[in-house]
């Protein structure tokens, strides 16, 4: 029974449950009320199912919808075994959610890249789980919620965490801690009474309506809300603007340095052949044995451009990888861990993962596909250890273009703030 | 449109040809990607269709034979690899039943190449009908005229040693014919999705045989 608390299970109207469920209808007026969406797909017979959260398991004209409500049953000692310390802008951000908590509000954290922003939260999950609270932390994104994984897991080492997401095997349980996909929230329903949505702003939460449902169905109705973003969509950041929303904002690093600054390089076509300013580049980084990301438009790119590089370079190790690559992880986790030098990569590698004391090359950084978020966050992978706190963004164009300028503008208007607090 | 498998969007353009109605234009359902995965059967065993490099009967048909069996001539369009696994995962037991028009028109094809009397799919239970909501066969060939004469039958315990051979026959049927279909002298050609070991089949064709019919053959999509 206790694997249900929480939980939100579609079951065929003929089975019989001799459980105590609330059950309720799986449609109303051809809404799915899991997903919110009205978009069915016929069956025959003039049933039908829903299309939008197919992929979470089928909801049907055929079923009903049950929910066991949560009893925050939860015991033991929780431990914070974190032992960092927070910077004062940290401290502040890291109070103001304690408050949130207390008050049952929403609150937006506006973070520059590698601001800290986990650590920020560790004292507010851990005042959530003393009080045996149900906390959620997601993303719409598996790399951070892969890179989360251990870190959340070593900050609380005592307390049962469930990490869900659709590459991975582990079984649900129930457990007072659970990091998940965005996805997965549709699963739950009235579950927790602290949600935190991580890179809110990304792809594809970002105007994804079912995945704002998903996230106010899985929340208690009297609960916290807390959205990260380094990068806010212009929907929260109008809400903050007209005060439906509480925001911090964090414009300096954590280890006080500003954004390093992206520059430009004016090339020919390099999809015909690699410019020679890129080659040298690449040939001074790895004089230096500098460890790099090249960012590329297209997934068709990656493998002539990674083959250039290789016949160049055939000394030094590098991939390419992108977002169906069957080996990402393992090819992540190989820069990660130093075995590559370099990898060649799409936009999937823009937010959430870490590769201390990198620098990055964007060929094709005029192409529509780097959005000005993208860029900023794309900058944003660069300067983040404490040994190196800058590095190099060279984004080779043949044009520049409204959203470049626009990306260093942002770039730019962080660090004026970020300067004003002492950052250098 | 976007691959019905994996989202990819669908490059697809009808030739002028097809625009003037020259040639018939099929809607891509799939993407090259995707497509390539499917193995085709080129040439089968001419009793179950496994893929084989020549017609030559197969053990298992050679076996059929010799329990006096009338071999069904099954024809499959596929091989049952890991992309058709996984295609009737997400079709059947996810029930996505959009994905019935991934195949359709190609078993539409086949079927018109074989001569029959009568279509007629392996049904599901009632339960199916009430849990999963279609029949993936009947999905698998919409379009098609078929009959839907045989049900799968509800079943009822019962003391096997009282009957004789012929009783106890009918006894394991799994199936049941509709009452008041004709049958006598009909060619008919059996549905099924995926042709596995062939029991399921052999099931139908002999009640089909033991109302009258002349023939019994099966296709099924993937073997
Ligand atoms: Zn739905
Ligand atoms: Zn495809
Ligand atoms: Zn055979």
């Amino acid at each position: 029974m206790k694997v249900h608390y929480g939980r939100q299970i579609i079951q065929p109207k003929i089975a019989t449950s001799s459980e105590k469920f609330t059950i309720s209808p799986a449609f109303i007026a051809h809404v799915c009320q899991r997903c919110g969406q009205k978009n069915n797909e016929k069956l025959p017979n003039n049933h039908f199912y829903c299309q939008a959260c197919l992929s979470l398991g089928r909801v049907s004209s055929h079923d009903v919808l049950l929910s066991y409500p949560e009893p925050n049953d939860f015991t033991g000692e929780v431990i914070l075994s974190w032992q960092g310390r927070l910077t004062r802008q940290q401290q502040d951000v890291s109070d103001e959610l304690i408050e949130t908590l207390a008050r049952q509000r929403e609150h937006l954290i506006w973070a520059v890249t590698g601001a800290g922003k986990t650590e920020m939260l560790f004292p507010v999950i851990y005042q959530a789980l003393k009080q045996k609270l149900r906390v959620a932390i997601v993303s719409p994104r598996i790399d951070v919620i892969v890179e989360l994984a251990p870190r959340l897991r070593q900050a609380f080492s005592q307390t049962d965490m469930v990490v869900l997401h659709g590459a991975q095997t582990e079984d649900y349980r129930y457990t007072q801690l659970v990091l998940a996909t965005t996805h997965q929230m549709l699963r739950f329903k009235s579950a927790f009474d602290l949600l935190i949505v991580d890179e809110v702003d990304s792809f594809p939460y970002a105007g994804d309506k079912m995945l704002e449902h998903a996230v106010e169905t899985a929340r208690k109705s009297h609960s916290a809300l807390i959205y990260l973003s380094a990068t806010p969509t212009k929907a929260l950041q109008k809400r903050v603007k007209h005060h439906e929303l509480m925001a911090s904002y964090l414009p300096l690093r954590f280890h006080q340095h500003l954004l390093p600054t992206l520059n430009t390089k004016i090339v020919s076509d390099w999809r015909k052949k690699l410019p020679a300013k890129f080659l040298k580049q690449i040939r001074q980084l790895t004089q230096n044995h500098g460890r790099f990301l090249i960012f590329v438009p297209k997934v068709a790119d990656l493998k002539p451009v990674f083959q250039m590089i290789e016949k160049h370079f055939p000394d030094i190790n590098g991939a390419y990888v992108h977002a169906a690559d069957p080996y990402r992880q393992e090819k992540v986790q190989k820069m990660r861990d130093e075995a590559y030098q370099y990898l060649v990569t799409t936009t999937i590698l823009e937010r959430g993962v870490t590769f201390p004391g990198i620098d990055v090359l964007i060929l094709g950084a005029d192409e529509a596909i780097f959005s000005e978020n993208a860029l900023v966050q794309i900058a944003g992978r660069v300067g983040r250890s404490k040994d190196r706190p800058t590095g190099l963004v060279l984004a080779y164009i043949q044009h520049t273009t409204l959203k470049i300028r626009a990306a260093q503008h942002q770039i730019k208007q962080m660090n004026r703030r970020g300067k004003r607090l002492g950052g250098q | 449109m976007t691959c019905r498998l994996c989202q990819e969007f669908l490059d697809d353009h009808a030739s002028l040809l097809q625009t003037f109605g020259f040639i018939k234009w099929q809607k891509r359902q799939i993407c090259q990607v995707c497509e390539a995965t499917f193995s085709l059967i080129k040439t089968g065993c001419l009793g179950c269709g496994r893929n084989q490099d020549t017609q030559q009967l197969c053990y298992d048909c050679q076996r059929w034979q010799q329990q006096g069996k009338q071999l069904l001539n099954h024809q499959a369009l596929y091989q049952y690899n890991d992309a058709m696994r996984q295609f009737m995962q997400q079709y059947k037991f996810n029930g996505d039943y959009a994905l019935r028009a991934i195949f359709n028109h190609e078993l539409i094809q086949k079927v018109q190449t074989i001569a029959t009397d009568m279509v007629v799919p392996i049904p599901v239970s009632q339960h199916t009908m009430f849990t999963r909501g279609f029949n993936q066969t009947t999905g698998l060939i919409a379009g098609i005229k078929y009959q839907s004469i045989l049900q799968v039958r509800t079943t009822q315990k019962s003391h096997q040693s009282q009957f004789n051979r012929q009783e106890r026959l009918t006894r394991e049927q799994i199936f049941t014919v509709k009452e008041g279909v004709s049958l006598q002298g009909k060619q008919i050609l059996l549905i099924d999705d995926v042709y596995t070991t062939g029991n399921t089949l052999f099931h139908a064709a002999d009640l089909l045989y033991e109302l009258g019919a002349e023939n019994v053959k099966s296709l099924s999509l993937a073997r």
